[in-house]
């Protein structure tokens, strides 16, 4: 199987921790993600192939010897169904229990409980500075870029730091899984919609997107919807890996919810195919050019569509 | 009985004649020069002469890349080329695991596992591209006059190597120029050369597997260059240590990396191992084959070939009427009070034209570089002057290499990015355009458009196939001058077909079809003809041309060829019926133009130019320097660089640099191969970082926050 970049770069930083002083690997198999769309969607499932990368890449290491064996180290891989936290424990102990001698049950409830607090509030506190920055956007009637991706590309080696190129330029930068969800804030861009039956709720993306069962995808989809609705979102940058099977139907859908409200939309896919250094300089410099001459429009035109700014926002 | 083994590759023909219990009694490993059909005759009447081969009694088996259609003329059974080796590998080296058999055109290699006492194969071959292969080899060889003998003999081990791009052999040669233009000696670029040979193979045709010893090397270049040879021992060497397959030493490495005798016949041979298994194959003399060679490959021609770029008279004529302005289009001087310039600064030309504020374009000129910018900019600001005489320059707009450096100097009102620039240009004359598709002489842009902007382009950097420099190369070759190829290309009543890709393999496929007796008209008419699939699919990577859209526009050098516009415009229509396609009326100027018009809506907006004057571009004082200060030490390569340092009184300088710069004075960079040697070195490397790390606080990434959360060290304190 010709798996994505990401799954691969997995194999190497599997390969590179073997060689380190270490006796267990614990590499979960993520089931689902929590996400704060759980609810409004069908599903939160992780992307499946991240989730059997372990098992393929495990078995890369006992191709031709037992690298895990020869070196002492103990793999760990147990099934999380991380958008059940209730779940969690269960699955962690049976798994952990014989590699970590006098591990109690309730050592792991509370780790698992204290994890997720700390989940919440670096959530919490990332959100908080998104809108830190749209303010800011507000006051000074400057425009913001809107990545739409997955976790990993931020990670510089497969994001390839294109996200930071719009930075000198002048550009804050926005991703699509840390928009700030305030109700007052969320009420002016769907409230609309919600009185009219369109949709059921602010975080209801059954009017674009039906089979909402990818956590990452069904963020993907709400983010392109709070961008199309967002005036001081001008434009949006999708990134996406080669041989991404998830990304994959999810292109033209995203495409046209961003272009539909008039949002500049750029796309750089199969990241990894072939290297896009040289290019990716002229592609920014490009993209720039047209968020300095059309930026102004685009919020305007969008304001017009909407009621008055909260006075949260000013 | 005698058993015949033949070996029919992309470059040679091989064959090896034994008894009846596989006894070797004859072999040979010839040249065939693109005619296959021939030499396996002359082998035929060879053996037949020699060693009474008989027709009826003697039993021939047949391989390689053209063994299938031979073998029916003359009643061979075909086994596949990597079963056969693979089937003489087996029988002569039990303990061998892992095979790279290097062709003329394509690279296998084979993988032998044993499991519970059975033996698994597993197989990978690459016959696409010309990288990795014996003519991307030879073609370096050929071109740095190294003559076949002293190429076998040159080494690996001991010298210095360089990176020379494995990927494409075009591209190879292109990091071979550079080498050359930096004085590395042809000892030196061999040996990269077979580092990249080695690297490819590795690195393409391993596929996670780790060979494992024994090795063998088979085929041609693998037996004649001794440097491939220990370029494999000491990769292997260095892999196998790094994998904990073993220490090896030298002497160990050379037992266990084997070039076997009759390296040359494991295909033949393994074609009479499986005839010994069987009792197939009973060869049919050669009447057949002599009867295609002489009259049915003709035959086969007319059957094979494509009609022509055009059915008819008429649709010649319709076309014609349609898009010859493509190449009598021309901008007529004409005198106006103030004009907008805008300049296009490419690696070979310096092209600039006028517009007036309604946008009518009024002049144009170019100058062919001459390797320094300033120049290049003089040159074509007087000839403007010339024109302009006491009229008034509105504003100026420059893009192309060194926009950035040459606004400051020229006092530019906009630098804008070539692809910018085309659009702009493209979208004046057809608004609502969905594509731009340029075809220059060495490069491909396609560029898709929507909301008037450029939301996604492709530009050729992987391979050279598709380009226009290509097409003229070929013509050449023919004796056809460039303004003529369109004509004798629509002249052909019927075309070979060509197959999209490779730029190396379409050379010899150039030579295949001319055996054929295709004639160079019709060779070209097939080029123009495969010219689209190569731009759209092979360089362009565009799968689905209806997703671009529906409006076409054709500009560039290339697209002046009527023959290539016919080609396209076939192409596009046969993807998507009710397509617009256009051509660009000023093809070569477009960029030039967008530049302009981009500078124009900078004036409208602003009322001001910043533009030096002619006068004091014509006395622009420069000093240029070219020492060991400004070679560029970013790669290995070590580019002789020159710096072209510019008073213009404005700018920080560059006091840090080992060739410091006072405040007031610009510089320029340039002699680099690649981008990245626009930048001095770690200590300009150093001040961009910091000058962006301060920008990058101002206006921050979400992206930032989170690596730096998520990262953070726990406090340590234990979970109560």
């Amino acid at each position: 199987m010709d798996s994505c970049y990401p799954v691969k770069a997995l194999a190497g930083h599997m390969g590179e921790l073997l060689n380190k002083d270490i006796n267990l690997l614990f590499v979960p198999m993520i089931y689902s993600l929590p996400s704060f769309l759980r609810g409004h969607v069908l599903d939160t499932l992780s992307c499946t192939r991240v989730m059997m990368s372990v098992e393929n890449i495990k078995a890369g290491f006992l191709k031709e010897r037992d690298e895990f064996k020869e070196r002492g180290i103990s793999f760990v891989s147990p099934f999380v169904p991380f958008g059940e936290p209730e779940l969690l424990p269960k699955y962690f102990w049976e798994s952990l229990k014989h590699v970590i001698p006098n591990l109690t049950f309730e050592e792991v409830v509370r780790a698992v409980r204290e994890g997720f607090k700390d989940l919440e509030s670096f959530e919490r506190e990332i959100r908080s500075k998104s809108l830190e920055i749209i303010k800011w956007c507000v006051k000074d009637q400057k425009s913001a870029i809107l990545i739409l991706a997955r976790p990993y590309h931020m990670d510089p080696g497969i994001g390839h730091e294109i996200d930071a190129e719009f930075q000198p330029y002048g550009y804050p930068v926005l991703w699509y899984n840390y928009l700030p969800l305030e109700d007052w804030l969320l009420n002016w861009l769907f409230g609309k919609e919600i009185e009219e039956g369109i949709i059921k709720s602010p975080f209801d993306i059954s009017d674009v997107w039906i089979s909402s069962y990818s956590s990452n995808t069904n963020e993907i989809i709400w983010a392109a919807k709070f961008s199309a609705r967002f005036p001081w979102i001008t434009g949006v940058i999708r990134l996406s890996s080669y041989e991404c099977g998830m990304d994959q139907p999810t292109f033209t859908p995203v495409q046209k919810i961003v272009e539909s409200s008039g949002t500049l939309y750029f796309k750089f896919g199969e990241l990894d195919e072939t290297k896009p250094a040289g290019s990716i300089k002229i592609r920014v410099e490009t993209i720039v050019y047209y968020l300095e001459k059309y930026s102004q429009d685009i919020i305007q035109r969008k304001l017009k569509r909407l009621g008055p700014i909260p006075k949260e926002l000013l | 009985m005698l058993l015949l083994g033949i070996d029919v590759g992309s470059t040679t023909c091989k064959y090896v004649l034994t008894d009846k219990e596989g006894n070797i009694l004859d072999k040979a490993y010839e040249r065939h020069n693109t005619k296959q059909a021939e030499k396996v005759l002359e082998f035929l009447l060879r053996l037949e002469n020699k060693h009474g081969f008989k027709a009826g009694r003697d039993r021939v088996y047949i391989t390689g890349s053209g063994g299938g259609f031979v073998g029916d003329l003359i009643g061979a059974r075909f086994v596949q080329e990597v079963v056969a080796v693979a089937t003489a590998v087996e029988k002569l080296h039990p303990d061998v695991r892992f095979v790279s058999e290097i062709g003329g055109e394509d690279m296998k290699t084979i993988f032998i596992k044993e499991k519970d006492g059975r033996k698994n194969k597993q197989v990978y071959m690459q016959n696409v591209c010309a990288g990795g292969t014996g003519t991307f080899i030879e073609k370096i060889g050929r071109k740095l006059g190294i003559d076949m003998d002293a190429l076998s003999k040159m080494g690996y081990e001991g010298y210095t190597l360089y990176r020379v791009s494995s990927k494409c052999g075009i591209f190879a040669e292109a990091d071979v120029n550079s080498l050359i233009k930096a004085g590395v000696s042809t000892e030196e670029i061999m040996a990269s050369l077979f580092d990249a040979v080695v690297y490819q193979n590795l690195s393409q045709l391993t596929k996670g597997n780790i060979p494992l010893p024994k090795v063998l090397l088979l085929g041609g270049p693998n037996l004649f260059y001794r440097g491939l040879q220990e370029a494999w021992r000491v990769h292997l060497q260095r892999l196998w240590k790094e994998r904990g397959v073993g220490d090896f030493s030298k002497e160990e490495m050379e037992e266990l990396v084997i070039v076997p005798e009759n390296s040359l016949y494991y295909a033949s041979l393994g074609c009479v191992f499986t005839a010994l298994e069987e009792n197939d194959g009973i060869y049919k003399g050669y009447e057949k084959l002599l009867w295609w060679i002489e009259e049915g490959q003709y035959e086969q021609k007319l059957k094979e070939g494509k009609r022509g770029l055009v059915a008819s008279v008429e649709e010649l004529e319709s076309f014609k009427r349609n898009y010859s302005y493509v190449v009598e289009n021309k901008i007529i001087p004409k005198r106006v009070k103030e004009v907008i310039i805008g300049c296009d600064f490419g690696s070979t030309t310096a092209k600039a034209v006028c517009i007036t504020p309604d946008k009518e374009i009024v002049f144009s000129c170019y100058s062919l570089s001459k390797g320094n910018p300033i120049e290049d900019a003089k040159e074509i600001f007087r000839q403007i002057k010339e024109y302009l005489q006491d009229g008034k320059v509105l504003a100026l707009g420059i893009t192309g290499y060194g926009k950035d450096l040459l606004k400051d100097i020229l006092g530019a009102d906009v630098g804008i990015v070539e692809t910018v620039a085309h659009a702009t240009a493209g979208l004046h004359f057809f608004p609502d355009a969905d594509c731009i598709c340029d075809v220059g002489g060495v490069d491909v842009k396609i560029m898709i458009l929507r909301q008037g902007s450029v939301v996604d382009f492709r530009l050729n950097s992987q391979c050279s196939s598709g380009n226009g420099a290509f097409l003229q190369g070929v013509a050449e070759r023919f004796n056809i001058p460039l303004w003529e190829i369109a004509d004798k290309a629509f002249s052909a009543k019927a075309m070979p077909s060509f197959t999209m890709g490779c730029g190396v393999f379409l050379q010899s496929d150039i030579v295949n079809q001319q055996r054929k007796g295709w004639k160079a008209e019709e060779i070209l008419a097939g080029l123009c003809h495969v010219l689209p699939f190569n731009v759209w699919i092979y360089a362009g990577n565009i799968n689905n041309l209806a997703q671009v859209g529906k409006k076409f526009i054709l500009q560039g050098g290339t697209h002046r060829n009527l023959a290539v516009v016919k080609a396209q415009i076939d192409f596009i229509k046969a993807r998507i019926p009710d397509a617009e396609i256009y051509v660009h009326p000023y093809s070569g100027e477009a960029g030039a133009i967008g530049a302009a018009l981009v500078a124009l809506e900078h004036y409208q907006k602003h009322g001001r130019s910043s533009f030096r004057g002619f006068e004091a571009i014509e006395k622009l004082s420069y000093r240029s320097i070219t020492s060991k200060d400004t070679i560029c030490n970013w790669c290995p390569i070590n580019c002789q660089r020159s710096f072209i340092d510019v008073y213009i009184g404005e700018g920080e300088g560059r006091p840090w640099s080992k060739v410091p710069l006072e405040p007031g004075w610009v510089r320029i960079i340039f002699n680099n191969a690649c981008p990245k040697g626009l930048v001095e070195d770690e200590r300009e490397l150093k001040v961009i970082k910091e000058k962006m790390e301060r920008v990058k606080n101002e206006f921050p990434n979400i992206a930032d926050f989170v690596k730096k959360e998520a990262f953070k060290r726990s406090t340590g304190q234990k979970v109560p």
